[in-house]
């Protein structure tokens, strides 16, 4: 159980389902989209339609909303988003496992700046002290 | 004005309508009396967002718009701070920074 000052478990958990959600959904994305004809039509929306695929990613994305919401619940906005970018990293390692795609060196340097950019903010408040409810 | 130049600025407001989303959802966990309208507000936000991040691509490749749209990280730390009153502290800056350069990186060479 997660305290205010204990380990954030129930925030550290969200925010690795976010993690999770993101890249089923964007690697089930990237599937999907290579069914689609190239010239935009309302063909598109029948394939669309038909796709189990895009059903699945419509679902997942109701579950993230849903689960994102939970995230903010129990953090800054400032401090929780930057995390959704370590999606980027899990995506681009999903890709190369399941996609077969490759890994330029440049990007292995953008994913050890991600990792450290994410330390960085994990060492701060994960919630502002409130002494006033802001403004609408 | 150039292809390119409408497309880069169509992923800026791109980048600044989607930090207005997330700001939406924030509000809808500060003000519970008020909870449907801003989830409403965000998911419609996000709705525009697609669509504008969809026009940016006409113009630009998806490396570039992708390595681009990590302008997000900044807008949202800029009106959590200003609109949200939240404390954006400089280590979170310096994080914030890092992650720029890296989605840039991972998403500027895909």
């Amino acid at each position: 159980m997660a305290s205010s000052t204990g380990f954030p478990y129930k925030l550290t958990f969200g925010l690795a389902l976010t993690i999770v959600i993101d890249t089923v959904v964007q690697l089930a994305w990237r599937i999907a989209a290579q069914d689609l004809p190239e010239t935009p039509s309302w063909d598109v929306v029948g394939v669309v339609l038909g796709q189990p695929l895009f059903l699945l990613v419509v679902m997942l994305m109701l579950c993230q909303l849903f689960n994102w919401l939970q995230v903010l619940g129990q953090a800054d906005l400032s401090f929780a988003q930057p995390f959704t970018s370590l999606s980027r990293i899990t995506v681009s390692l999903a890709s190369v496992y399941f996609l077969h795609e490759r890994l330029a060196p440049e990007q292995i340097a953008g994913i050890v700046m991600v990792c450290a950019g994410a330390w960085c903010i994990s060492q701060t408040a994960r919630n502002t002290a409130r002494n006033e409810t802001p403004s609408p | 004005m150039t292809p390119t130049a409408i497309g880069i600025l169509l992923v800026i407001l791109s980048s600044l309508i989607e930090g207005f989303g997330e700001l939406f959802l924030k509000k809808s966990r500060l003000q519970r009396q008020r909870q449907i309208f801003w989830v409403l507000s965000g998911v419609s936000v996000f709705v525009v967002q697609m669509s504008v991040y969809t026009a940016a691509l006409r113009f630009l490749a998806v490396g570039a718009a992708f390595a681009m749209s990590s302008l997000s990280f900044v807008f949202v730390a800029l009106l959590s701070k200003w609109l949200l009153r939240e404390e954006v502290t400089p280590i979170k800056w310096l994080g914030i920074a890092l992650i720029m350069t890296g989605t840039s990186l991972i998403g500027g060479f895909a």
